[in-house]
C-alpha cells in the first residue's frame, strides 16, 4: 500500500485521502479497513486496534473532523476524506490541553486505549456545554478502559472542559456539515472487481459420530408442536424417511449415509443476511412403539469457527380429531463461535417457529401427494434470492 | 476479525444504483454507514461477493418537509438528527432516540435506513419509528411504494424488501400539538443493544395512541390501539391509568413465555408512559 501508485493492481482501489494535513494517494483492497489501511500502509501505528466490530473505541479516529471508528470504515467508504489521527494531534490545543490533564489526573497505565480514548475526549471538549461528570463518562461509554477504572480519565476530561469553558470557550454545534455518514463523498464513483478467487478452504472434518454422547446437555432448548391432517401412523413412517425428512426441511441436504442410523449432510442457517452452511453427522434412533425417535448431530461451518451440537426428540401423537397428528419436538442445540455472538437464543427461538412452520407445511404436501417439495439446500439462486429479501430460509443450527 | 474478499462499487446516482443491484451477479450488499454490517463482515458472518456503497447517491443524503411530514434520506445518521441538522416535527423526540443510539463515533456514520433494513429487534430505530407511525418509501425495479414501518419490519434482520428493492426515504409525521410521547430503553452498559425498549405516542384529545413494546424476539410488538394498555380510554389522565397486566398479557399472546423477561418489558413500558406523562426536560438525556 505505498502512495502514489498510477495503476492499481486488481482488485484494488487507489484512494486519494488526506492524512494529518498530507495528501496522499493509497492503494488498499476494497475489504481493508481504515485502520489497517493507517497502521500498515502509512505506518501510523498510534492507531490501535482491538475488538475490530466497533465495541472498544480504540481506533477511533477523526474522519473530516468528526471522530468514527477507523475499524468499521472499508476503504472504498471514505475516498476523498480527511482523516486525523492521533499522530496527527501534536500540535493541536484541546488535544495538548487534554494530554497535560491526562498526566496530571493518572488518566492511563498501559496506554493502549490512550489515543481512542483522547480523540473521544477532544470531542466531548468540543461539544459539550458545561463539565458534567454523568455526561462525560456516558460519552467515553464507546472507549473500554481496562486498567484505570476511568476515574483519572473522567477528572481529566472535566478539568480541560472547566478550564477552557472557565475561559470563555464555548460549545462547538456541529450544526453546519452536510447530511449522512461522516466522511463519505456524495456522487463519488468507485468501482474495485473482485480479485481472482484464492484456494479454497479445506474442509473441516466433520465431528465423529461417536463423540455423540448421551450425556450432551444443551445450552437452550425449546419445544414446539405441529399440527397434521393426516394419520398418526402415516406421519411417524414419514419421519422414518430421512431423505423425505431432510427434503422437507428448508436448508438441509443428505451427502451420505454410512450406517443405517447415521447421516452426514449439511444445514444452511441464515439470519438476514448471516448465512453459515454447518456440515457434520447425525445419529438416528427410533422407537416404533412409543411413535418416538431422536436425531442428535453435530457440524461445523466452512472456517470452522462455528460449531454447534443439537438434539431433537420427536413423538407422534394422536391428534384432537381421528386421522391427524400432533408432533410433540423437543429440541436443544448449543451454538459457539461468531454466529453464537449473534444468534442470540430469543431470535432462534424466532427462527425455530418459522421453520418449523415451513417442515409442516412440506411434510403435509408428501404425505398428501401432492408436488414434493425440492430440497432447497444449497442451490444457489435461492441464496441470492434469500440474501436480497433478507429472508430466513434455513433452520438455525443442528437443532 | 477481516472480511473475506468482495468487490465494491459506489454508484454515484439512484438509477446506476438500482441498476447494478438488478444485474449483479452473486451475492450483493448494500452498505451505508457499516456500523451494523461492518461487525458482521470483519466476524465474516456476512460474505457478499460485491458491496455497494450508496453512501454517494444525492437523493439518499436529504432532508424536508412535506405538510405534515418529515422526509429523511436512508443516509441521514444518528448525528444528523441528533445535532439538529434535519428539521423537527417530533418537539425532540427523534433527536432523544437519536442521542442515545450506540456511541457518538457510530452515531456519526450510522445511518437511519441501514438501521432499518438491518432490522435488528433491539434497534432503536426499528421501535421508534413503529410507534411515531413513520412509513419507508422504496424504490425497485416496479417503480416505487411506501409502506408503513410495521410491515416493513417483517422479522428478526427480516425486512420486506423485494429482489433489486432499496430503502429510499423514512417519512416521519410530525407529532401534533397535545400528543405525548415517551421512549425508554433499557441497557445493562450504555450503548449496547437493549434489552427491552417500550415507546407510545398518545393523544389523550383524541382519546387514541399506539404504544411498541420492543427489544423482543421478533419485530416489535404494535398496539396500533393502545386503549387497552390503559382501560379502554387514553384521556390526559392515561399515566394513572395505565394497566400492567393488560401489558403483560399483550406479551403473552405474543409469545413471550419467560415470566422476568415479561416483567422487564412491562416495567420498561410503564417508565416510557410515565415519561410521556412528564415530558424529560428539554436537554438530550445521553448527550455522548
Amino acid at each position: 500500500m505505498s502512495a502514489a501508485l498510477a495503476e492499481p493492481r486488481s482488485g484494488r482501489l487507489v484512494l486519494p485521502l488526506t492524512v494529518n494535513g498530507r495528501a496522499l494517494r493509497v492503494e488498499a483492497e476494497p475489504r481493508s479497513h481504515l485502520g489497517d489501511l493507517l497502521r500498515d500502509g502509512l505506518d501510523l501505528t498510534g492507531t490501535h486496534l482491538g475488538c475490530e466490530h466497533g465495541v472498544c473505541g480504540v481506533c477511533t479516529v477523526l474522519l473530516d473532523g468528526e471522530p468514527a471508528r477507523a475499524c468499521l470504515t472499508f476503504a472504498g467508504a471514505c475516498a476523498g476524506a480527511s482523516i486525523t489521527t492521533i499522530e496527527g494531534l501534536d500540535t493541536d490545543e484541546i488535544a495538548g490541553e487534554l494530554r497535560a490533564a491526562f498526566n496530571r489526573a493518572h488518566a492511563l497505565q498501559c496506554g493502549y486505549c490512550t489515543p481512542g480514548m483522547l480523540i473521544a475526549a477532544r470531542d466531548l471538549v468540543l461539544r459539550l456545554p458545561e463539565a458534567d461528570e454523568r455526561r462525560i463518562r456516558v460519552g467515553l461509554s464507546g472507549n473500554l478502559c481496562r486498567c484505570t477504572g476511568y476515574a483519572g480519565i473522567v477528572r481529566a476530561v472535566m478539568a480541560v472542559i472547566g478550564e477552557r469553558r472557565g475561559r470563555g470557550i464555548g460549545p462547538e454545534t456541529g450544526a453546519a456539515r452536510a447530511l449522512g455518514p461522516v466522511g463519505a463523498r456524495i456522487g463519488e464513483t468507485i468501482v474495485a472487481p473482485l480479485q481472482p478467487a484464492t484456494a479454497p478452504l479445506t474442509p473441516v472434518t466433520p465431528a465423529a459420530v461417536a463423540d455423540l454422547t448421551a450425556s450432551f446437555v444443551p445450552a437452550h432448548s425449546f419445544a414446539q408442536g405441529l399440527d397434521l391432517a393426516h394419520p398418526p401412523e402415516a406421519v411417524f413412517a414419514l419421519l422414518g424417511d430421512i431423505e423425505a425428512v431432510a427434503a422437507c426441511l428448508p436448508g438441509a441436504v443428505l451427502t451420505a449415509r454410512p450406517t443405517p442410523d447415521t447421516v452426514e449432510g449439511g444445514l444452511q442457517v441464515r439470519i438476514g443476511p448471516i448465512a453459515a452452511t454447518f456440515r457434520g453427522r447425525a445419529r438416528i434412533a427410533r422407537d416404533a412403539a412409543a411413535r418416538s425417535g431422536s436425531v442428535h448431530g453435530a457440524g461445523s461451518d466452512a472456517g470452522g469457527r462455528s460449531a454447534t451440537e443439537g438434539r431433537i426428540r420427536y413423538r407422534v401423537e394422536a391428534g384432537p380429531t381421528p386421522d391427524t397428528a400432533r408432533v410433540e419436538l423437543e429440541v436443544g442445540y448449543t451454538l459457539t463461535g461468531p454466529l453464537a455472538q449473534f444468534g442470540r437464543p430469543g431470535l432462534v427461538r424466532d427462527l425455530a417457529g418459522r421453520i418449523a412452520a415451513d417442515f409442516s407445511r412440506n411434510l403435509d404436501a408428501r404425505l398428501s401427494g401432492t408436488a414434493a417439495p425440492a430440497s432447497t439446500g444449497l442451490n444457489p439462486l435461492r441464496l441470492l434470492l434469500g440474501l436480497v429479501r433478507a429472508r430466513l430460509t434455513a433452520w438455525l443450527g443442528r437443532a | 476479525m477481516k472480511p473475506a474478499p468482495f468487490a465494491w462499487e459506489r454508484p454515484g446516482g439512484l438509477a446506476a444504483l438500482l441498476a447494478r443491484l438488478a444485474g449483479a451477479p452473486g451475492n450483493v450488499k448494500l452498505i451505508a454507514g457499516a456500523q451494523s454490517l461492518g461487525p458482521m463482515l470483519n466476524l465474516r458472518l456476512v460474505e457478499p461477493d460485491l458491496i455497494l456503497d450508496i453512501t454517494g447517491v444525492p437523493e439518499f443524503r436529504i432532508a424536508r418537509v412535506e405538510g405534515d411530514t418529515l422526509v429523511l434520506g436512508a443516509c441521514v445518521t444518528h448525528a444528523d438528527i441528533e445535532d439538529g441538522r434535519v428539521p423537527d416535527l417530533t418537539r425532540g423526540a427523534l433527536r432523544r432516540v437519536a442521542a442515545a443510539i450506540a456511541y457518538r463515533p457510530v452515531r456519526n456514520r450510522g445511518t437511519i435506513g441501514g438501521s432499518l433494513v438491518h432490522a435488528d429487534p433491539a434497534a432503536d430505530w426499528v421501535s421508534a419509528l413503529t410507534a411515531l407511525g413513520a412509513e419507508v418509501e422504496l424504490a425497485g425495479p416496479d417503480g416505487r411504494r411506501t409502506l408503513p414501518v410495521e410491515r416493513f419490519v417483517t422479522g428478526p434482520l427480516t425486512v420486506a424488501l423485494g429482489p433489486g428493492e432499496i430503502l429510499v426515504t423514512v417519512r416521519i409525521p410530525a407529532l401534533p400539538a397535545g400528543a405525548a410521547w415517551g421512549y425508554v430503553k433499557h441497557c445493562a452498559k450504555i450503548g449496547e443493544f437493549a434489552h427491552a425498549i417500550g415507546a407510545v405516542r398518545l393523544e389523550p384529545g383524541a382519546g387514541r395512541g399506539r404504544a411498541v413494546i420492543g427489544a423482543v424476539e421478533g419485530p416489535p410488538v404494535l398496539l396500533a390501539d393502545a386503549r387497552p394498555l390503559f382501560g379502554g380510554r387514553i384521556g390526559t389522565d392515561f399515566a394513572e391509568r395505565f394497566d400492567a397486566s393488560a401489558a403483560d398479557a399483550v406479551l403473552r399472546a405474543a409469545g413471550m413465555a419467560d415470566a422476568v423477561e415479561r416483567h422487564v418489558h412491562v416495567t420498561v413500558l410503564a417508565r416510557a408512559v410515565a415519561q410521556a406523562a412528564e415530558p424529560a426536560p428539554v436537554h438530550l438525556p445521553e448527550a455522548a
